[in-house]
């Protein structure tokens, strides 16, 4: 790695840098316009969000997580290295700060115009696998090299689920001398013996943060995040009405604020207060008769069925307004709470989460049943065509939204998926989907240039006559 | 004396298996260490563990899997696809890895997409946690249980404890028996090549085992040993290998495997089931515990502290730590061994690979090579000073 790019913490530039791009619209709009002119790298993602009205609270919302990491131990606060698929609910309910891995990686992609290529190296230069999930080395590779916030622990909820990301977190642990705990999952959901299991492993996952954080859970905090959950949840039901809508009366990003909202703050209020803003957003264009992608005419739809394309300036967001393609969730957005649409519409209450704050012992079986639910732990964790698993909720959602087409995106580093994708790719396209699968790296263009992705996938869009 | 062990170790089928098979006995496939063979051995069905030797092309297994995986479960689906295991009347897939646990789905949707009658006719998911707590083992102990229901009711059979408790008698047995095999490599000087432990071991998995038991104990009363001194003593750590011409390779004639953690091999420590506990409890306790795989995560410094011990066991002058391209889980691992043996002061060699016909034999007998001289040098240099 340069030496100069170990002169400042990786948090902390990025911490600065949203903490700035979050006050931009806060002068008058000729001074936004200037301000632009000075951040000619960054100016276009900063534009993009701000297309959404939640967009400023978004970059707020991400500069606030980023000063919660950075000021951790100065505020004497432990922080828990862990993934985007784990609720940090119980962390936030421990007043243990969370450092999301895939998270950080993401705010470096969408910003610098290098990407996280040198933390990727350095992960490699330490011992880790090249062919390993870029999602977790764009991040990792900065804490392995001392150039972030201190880790304390690590904890990972994806043993089970998908060996790439389990693997970071367990040689970052082992690399670091650092506790770690797994919460380790079976590979099929409903049953009862699933659930004694994952609500007992939760409960030494508790024992565990116990320990290492040495503060004991706060029933009563736990009890008012959990109820803060709920309300999220049907605040995001009402949104998932919003995107079922042609044309689209919310901007393209909303699925992306929706999810990292909650991979971030899930059960706090400032993710509470974002989802308002995008409800609000939804309603008013819905009264309106106004569509949220701002273009003309919304011919094609698009359901992600893994994750999206994170690479400098949200191009590929960019992108789908350009072609107008509406683009209304991914794998990522659902969360499967028993009032969520896709759940009521399917009647698969059985395998969908039920908040219930009455005792301590239901809480916990709660956060249990919600941490199981999160995406990619739910969907990927058994044969793909299992009752529940990838195929039966791609489907469903991709109905549910009126999609035109399905995209894989994903990684190379992705062996779960890639293990089974070209299989589900059949399915999809047998079910009436025409199906892209993209080569590319979501987190790295070095993989596959974005023109090349991009040209790849207006082909496909092209020959199937869906644009 | 290794010649029918190299036979049944280097081929798909056998004849142990064809004559058992006319004789109407019924042979289950599994494709990780973690799987009980004790069970099967109880109800007088031969366990097989799927190997992906001497593939030629890999056509249906590119067009199933993703570019992105490791070749060595493509290699197993390939055999499937070509009809080389139809002599299995059962698979058992176990979540070893995640390109392994895939194999689920392949082999089902090539038998629908080709049409091809590729899927044994029992076929069971058998899922093994990735930590030991006691509600892992409780976990396996179900998971057991639900397999002996499972294959009884498939096959028709009545299951018992006392067969069980005589099976994990006889495994332990066996393993004994394997122990003295693998202390002829460990001790110094060593007596067997480390390619001719692992074709036995190899062969142990691929045949009846009440017959390969005679073969064992018929080899360490006849065997007096070959001589091997001078050669330098390699350890041998990381993806699973049943290509015994892989490990010919790293020996060559410069250099003999003496201790190995490989999947398919003695991995560190034999580990007996105990007979004094519940036959269940005592199966998932030795198969969570015994294994040195890095699927169990958290799990690194027990697992290199066992390296260690077998490394001052053996002797051990270098180490090979090797793995398949896309196995993160070895790769990774190979990198913190690597950091901490070197800092130890025992020389590492890491190559990563593909598996299956050795394609890139010279560059890897290069580095080997290479490695050697190394070794070479660096005990002049401790006999000089």
């Amino acid at each position: 790695m340069r030496n100069a790019l170990k002169q400042y913490n990786f948090d902390w530039m990025l911490w600065r840098t949203y903490e700035a791009g979050s006050r931009l619209l806060a002068g008058t709009k000729q001074e936004y316009d200037i301000a632009l002119r000075y951040i000619p790298y960054f100016r276009d993602p900063v534009k993009e969000v701000f297309k959404a009205k939640a967009g400023q609270l978004f970059l707020q919302m991400t500069a606030t997580y980023l000063d919660n990491i950075v000021h951790a131990h100065q505020r004497g606060k432990k922080t828990c290295m862990t993934t985007f698929c784990f609720s940090p609910a119980i962390l936030y309910a421990l007043d243990i700060v969370p450092v999301t891995l895939e998270l950080l990686t993401v705010m470096m992609t969408f910003l610098y115009k290098r990407g996280t290529g040198e933390f990727l190296d350095y992960c490699n230069e330490a011992g880790f696998t090249e062919t390993s999930c870029s999602s977790q080395r764009g991040s990792m590779g900065a804490l392995l090299a001392d150039i972030g916030t201190p880790i304390d622990m690590v904890v990972t909820d994806s043993p089970g689920v998908c060996d790439t990301n389990a693997n970071a977190f367990s040689f970052f642990a082992a690399y670091k001398d650092l506790p770690f705990f797994q919460l380790n999952m079976p590979p099929w959901l409903v049953e009862e013996r699933v659930t004694e299991y994952q609500v007992q492993d939760y409960k030494a996952l508790v024992a565990f943060l116990e320990e290492q954080s040495g503060k004991k859970l706060d029933i009563d905090r736990l009890r008012q995040i959990l109820t803060e959950l709920q309300k999220q949840d049907e605040l995001i039901n009402e949104l998932e009405q919003f995107l079922c809508y042609r044309p689209l009366p919310l901007p393209v990003t909303t699925c992306l604020f929706i999810y990292a909202g909650r991979f971030m703050f899930a059960g706090m209020p400032i993710y509470t207060r974002l989802l308002e803003l995008l409800v609000n957003e939804g309603r008013e264009n819905v009264r309106l008769h106004q569509q949220g992608i701002y273009t003309s005419h919304e011919k094609s739809r698009g359901f992600f069925c893994y994750i999206d394309h994170y690479t400098h300036s949200l191009r590929l967001w960019q992108m789908l307004q350009e072609l107008n393609i509406g683009y209304s969730g991914n794998i990522l957005s659902h969360f499967w709470a028993d009032s969520n649409p896709p759940v009521i519409q399917n009647n698969w209450k059985e395998a969908a989460y039920s908040i219930k704050t009455n005792t301590l012992e239901d809480m916990l079986t709660s956060i249990a049943q919600i941490n199981s639910r999160m995406p990619m732990i739910k969907s990927i964790r058994g044969p793909y065509d299992s009752p529940y698993m990838w195929l039966q909720d791609t489907l469903a959602l991709a109905s549910m939204y009126k999609a035109d087409f399905i995209v894989y995106n994903g990684t190379p580093g992705c062996r779960n998926t890639w293990g089974m994708v070209k299989l589900l790719a059949q399915d999809t396209e047998k079910a009436g989907f025409p199906t892209h699968i993209m080569y590319a790296d979501a987190f790295d263009d070095r993989v596959q240039s974005w023109d090349a992705t991009r040209d790849r996938f207006e082909e496909f869009l092209r020959v199937r006559r869906l644009i | 004396m290794f010649e029918e062990f190299y036979t049944v170790a280097q081929s798909i089928n056998n004849e142990y298996i064809v004559k058992a098979k006319e004789q109407g006995v019924q042979c289950i496939g599994y494709t990780c260490s973690y799987f009980p063979e004790e069970i099967l051995h109880s109800l007088g069905i031969i366990p097989y563990r799927v190997k992906g030797l001497n593939v030629s092309s890999l056509s249906v297994a590119d067009a199933a899997f993703g570019p992105f995986i490791c070749s060595h479960p493509k290699c197993l689906l390939q055999h499937f696809a070509d009809g080389d295991y139809s002599f299995l009347d059962g698979i058992v897939v176990t979540p070893g890895c995640d390109s392994m646990r895939r194999i689920d789905e392949c082999i089902r949707k090539t038998a629908v997409n080709l049409n091809l009658p590729v899927v044994p006719p029992f076929f069971f998911h058998y899922a093994v946690p990735h930590k030991i707590t006691e509600y892992s083992v409780k976990w396996l102990v179900d998971e057991l249980q639900r397999f002996i229901d499972s294959v009884t009711e498939h096959f028709s059979l009545s299951f018992s404890y006392e067969k069980l408790k005589e099976s994990i008698a006889f495994y332990n047995r066996m393993r004994k028996r394997l122990e003295e095999l693998n202390t002829l490599r460990m001790n110094y000087p060593a007596r067997i090549a480390g390619a001719d432990a692992v074709a036995v071991y190899v062969a142990g998995l691929s045949m009846p085992r009440d017959r390969f038991y005679s073969m064992v104990e018929s080899l360490l009363s006849q065997y007096t040993g070959t001589n091997l001194e001078g050669r330098r003593r390699l350890m041998l750590i990381g993806s699973a290998n049943d290509d015994i011409d892989f490990i010919k390779a790293i020996e060559g004639e410069t250099a003999v495997v003496v201790a190995d953690t490989l999947c398919y091999g003695p991995r560190l420590d034999v580990d007996y089931v105990d007979e004094s506990d519940e036959p269940l409890h005592a199966l998932a306790l030795r198969y969570l515990n015994h294994s040195h795989c890095p699927r169990m995560y958290g799990g690194y410094k027990q697992r290199l502290a066992k390296v260690v011990e077998a490394i001052e066991r053996a002797k051990v002058e270098g180490v090979v730590l090797q793995n398949i391209r896309f196995c993160d889980l070895h790769g990774a691992e190979n990198g913190l061994i690597e950091r901490d043996l070197e800092k130890m002061g025992i020389p590492c060699l890491r190559l990563e690979r593909e598996y299956g016909p050795m394609a890139d034999y010279e560059r890897m007998r290069m580095r080997i090579d290479a490695f050697i001289e190394r070794l070479e040098v660096r005990k002049f240099a401790n006999i000089s000073s």
